[in-house]
């Protein structure tokens, strides 16, 4: 036991050291590494982006941290309208409130938010369109978008991005699961977020669910948009309202899946949890056949053996 | 020995000293020569390779002036005009660059006087000298005709008529003169005499400042290169202070031991006087390069700053707004440097109703650099995609109501989707200012499928003008 603390001490001693060698604060080593994390934890409340719906919210702890990483994914490439809605959707609600002022008040002072394509999204999805920019409330000048050739150029500049703290939110996409961005640069991309206290987004287009650094992950997938009513409440046949997408949080603090689906209001540029389309009266198809059954609270059907996975196996 | 196809034959273009000794002269025909000289080894002429060496030469030759032009195939302008007191005087500038390149193999001759023409002509029909303006006339005078840069039919009708040397022409009354052979032969002669002014037009744009450093002992490591960088930058500061701006578009100049040349430029978003800055610009633009191999070492570095503008001296606030948008401008920068200036896009609006035409994409280090017009803000707009294709994509297997209905099932991407709810049609007519005649007006919808995905296509055409239908997807809508 004796042979361990002094270990122990000997590391903290070389940490020390380097610290002062890098410059850094050396105050955070005094006590275990882990129980430093825990201080600082404590001591400054990382400030969150609430969504505006009580029970996402909840389970994210009271919202997205501001400086951190959390993922966006898709399963397939022909979800890409709705994840890129979705992520949108959230760099909107922070580019608002990053100000504490008002949306009519911010204007001129909004961060940008800088939007780092992938090739093949592009090639499969297109651009984000600049006049579809303004029905999420963002104004196409504020929008920076870079096009890098090689993952390795995308991943420097979403560090980059990140570092320089001139971004709002810094949203990277990646199409399936590339070998080289895998957990070792999703962590080194969240210390870059926690330290700079920007936020991260990882947009993950048609790719499998993989051990990252991200605090959350978002499964979103495409839903039949919202009717139209019109003012006396009779439903207006044949168009199509807000876009719905469902959500699934697949990775918080909380065990359970959470599964919801949601719908952008454009005018009020909010999120809303959706209400069941009620069934319309019109002779075409019903969207969905089948029943639409929720994503399993347990994740599997019988449970596994323990201790023979540690992490997902790595998708790429 | 060279030869190309001049005038239909093979004739020689170059030769060698040996070839000389044999009596051969450029100009001769390929048999002529072979008859003369049996054992001789020709080669075909390669333009663009002699082009590429004289760039390079010229390249070298940099370190001596910036203001260079190429001439014909085989010569070079250098205006020396202010540069001669930094290598100690007009002849050992002559002397310097003669015996350099002499070293590096090249058989030279070089003439300086006051202008183009007469240095010219001095250096290919006379010996290699420095012709002061007061004994002008009487070099000149003896020299050949073909010593005025004119082409050779004019040369050859001169010397009929017995007008065989600069001196002749001289004596002949212009006006007979102009007559017989137009004003090319009085404008070479006026130009030779330095009458008439010639400017020589530089290779490359001249910078508006620049600095550098020579070095005895040449270097090879990044390190070295960007420290410098910095001090060479630190150079620059005072001129550019004095000149109230800042630089836009810089350049670093590497002047390799072997006489090859590397230039390295590096844009900023914003007028620059920040010494890091500068240098970090370049840390990124060094790190990115592949194909600079250092060899035995740079000897010169030069630092020019091409491009600049006014520098607004800016009170800076205790506001954060300062703060952030300096680092937004050193993202950019280093982005830049790094990856090019079109790595990095904004968006610009237009005034257009055709959807693709609406946005464009403007480099970031260009818009941040300028005010940018307010977007135009067109009210009562439906609704747009989320994600545009830049090329439409084709829908085929289409079912869709006529004339003006949307489609009931289509297939995109060999998926075929059944059409829940549509919206539309939105009619966008052609801008006929800007299009020809077979941009076609487009009918757009907005659907749902059946599982839930919504797009945005359009028809093009009109029912009634053509029954075939195009149909074409544009947008992913949320």
């Amino acid at each position: 036991m004796a042979g361990k603390a002094v270990a122990q001490e000997t590391v903290f001693a070389l940490r020390e050291t380097i610290a002062r060698m890098e410059g850094r604060d050396i105050r955070m080593f005094d006590a275990s590494d882990d129980r430093a994390e825990e201080i600082l934890g404590t001591q400054e409340k990382r400030r969150r982006l609430s969504l505006g719906i009580d029970v996402l919210d909840e389970a994210l702890d009271g919202g997205l941290p501001l400086d951190g990483l959390t993922e966006i994914r898709s399963s397939a490439m022909k979800d890409a309208g709705a994840a890129s809605a979705f992520t949108l959707a959230i760099a909107s609600l922070l580019q608002k409130q990053g100000n504490g002022l008002s949306a009519r008040q911010a204007g001129e002072n909004e961060l940008p938010i800088l939007w780092i394509a992938d090739r093949l999204a592009v090639l499969e999805a297109g651009m984000p369109y600049a006049l579809g920019l303004q029905d999420f409330g963002m104004a196409p000048e504020t929008f920076l978008h870079a096009r890098p050739r090689k993952l390795e150029e995308a991943l420097w500049l979403a560090e980059a991005a990140v570092a320089s703290g001139a971004f709002a939110m810094t949203i990277l996409e990646v199409s399936g699961n590339p070998k080289h961005f895998g957990l070792t640069e999703s962590r080194r991309l969240s210390l870059r977020a926690r330290a700079s206290g920007r936020h991260l987004l990882v947009l993950r287009q048609a790719g499998e669910e993989e051990a990252s650094s991200a605090d959350f992950r978002f499964l979103v997938e495409t839903a039949p948009a919202a009717n139209r009513y019109l003012a006396d409440g009779a439903l207006l046949g044949g168009s199509i309202g807000h876009s719905v997408f469902r959500l699934t949080l697949e990775r918080s603090r909380n065990p359970a899946l959470l599964s919801l689906s949601l719908e952008w209001n454009s005018h009020d540029r909010r999120l809303l949890v959706s209400t069941p389309a009620k069934s319309d009266a019109s002779s075409r198809p019903a969207a969905h056949s089948g029943a639409r059954l929720s994503a399993s609270v347990d994740r599997q059907g019988a449970p596994e053996k323990m201790g023979t996975r540690l992490a997902f196996h790595r998708a790429s | 020995m060279c030869v190309a196809h001049i005038d239909n034959t093979l004739r020689l273009v170059a030769c060698d000293d040996e070839a000389m000794r044999w009596g051969l002269r450029s100009g001769q025909g390929l048999a002529e020569a072979r008859a003369i000289c049996p054992g001789v080894i020709v080669i075909d002429e390669d333009q663009a390779a002699d082009r590429r060496l004289l760039e390079a030469v010229a390249d070298w030759c940099d370190r001596y002036t910036p203001l260079l032009a190429l001439e014909g195939k085989n010569g070079l302008f250098l205006d020396i005009t202010g540069c001669t007191h930094l290598m100690g005087g007009e002849d050992c500038l002559l002397e310097d660059i003669l015996k350099r390149l002499t070293q590096m193999g090249f058989e030279v001759r070089g003439a300086i006087s006051s202008s183009p023409g007469l240095s010219w002509a001095v250096c290919r029909h006379d010996a290699d000298r420095i012709v002061s303006d007061e004994d002008r006339e009487e070099i000149l005078a003896p020299l050949p005709v073909a010593a005025l840069r004119l082409d050779p039919k004019t040369v050859a009708a001169l010397q009929k008529l017995g007008l065989k040397r600069v001196g002749d022409l001289m004596r002949t009354p212009r006006a007979p003169l102009a007559r017989r052979f137009g004003s090319e032969v009085l404008l070479r002669l006026d130009q030779a005499r330095g009458d008439d002014e010639e400017a020589i037009s530089p290779r490359r744009p001249v910078a508006s400042l620049s600095a550098e450093r020579r070095l005895a002992e040449p270097i090879q490591s990044e390190e070295d290169i960007l420290f410098l960088t910095r001090q060479i930058a630190q150079c620059l500061l005072s001129g550019l202070e004095a000149r109230g701006v800042g630089g836009r578009l810089f350049e670093l100049v590497l002047f390799r031991v072997d006489g090859q040349v590397f230039r390295l430029s590096a844009g900023a978003s914003r007028p620059l006087r920040d010494v890091e800055r500068i240098t970090a610009l370049f840390s990124q633009r060094l790190a990115t390069l592949q194909d600079l191999e250092a060899g035995f070492g740079f000897e010169i570095l030069r630092l020019n700053v091409l491009h600049h503008q006014p520098f607004e001296n800016i009170q800076s606030d205790l506001a954060e707004n300062d703060r952030r948008h300096l680092s937004l401008s050193t993202f950019v920068d280093q982005v830049s440097a790094r990856f090019g200036p079109d790595c990095l896009q904004t968006y610009q609006l237009r005034e257009s109703h055709i959807p693709e035409r609406a946005e464009c994409f403007v480099p970031a280090s260009e818009a941040l650099g300028r005010q940018m017009p307010k977007a135009p803000r067109i009210l009562n707009r439906s609704e747009r995609p989320v994600r545009l294709f830049r090329v439409p994509e084709p829908l085929e297997s289409f079912a869709a109501e006529i004339p003006d209905g949307p489609p009931t099932r289509f297939r995109w991407r060999r998926l075929t989707h059944q059409v829940a709810r549509a919206e539309g049609p939105e009619r966008l007519s052609p801008e006929w200012w800007l299009d020809d005649d077979t941009a076609a007006t487009r009918d757009y919808f907005r659907l749902e499928s059946t599982a839930g995905y919504r797009f945005w296509i359009f028809r093009k055409g009109l029912y009634e003008r053509d029954a075939q239908q195009h149909w074409f997807m544009h947008g992913l809508f949320a």
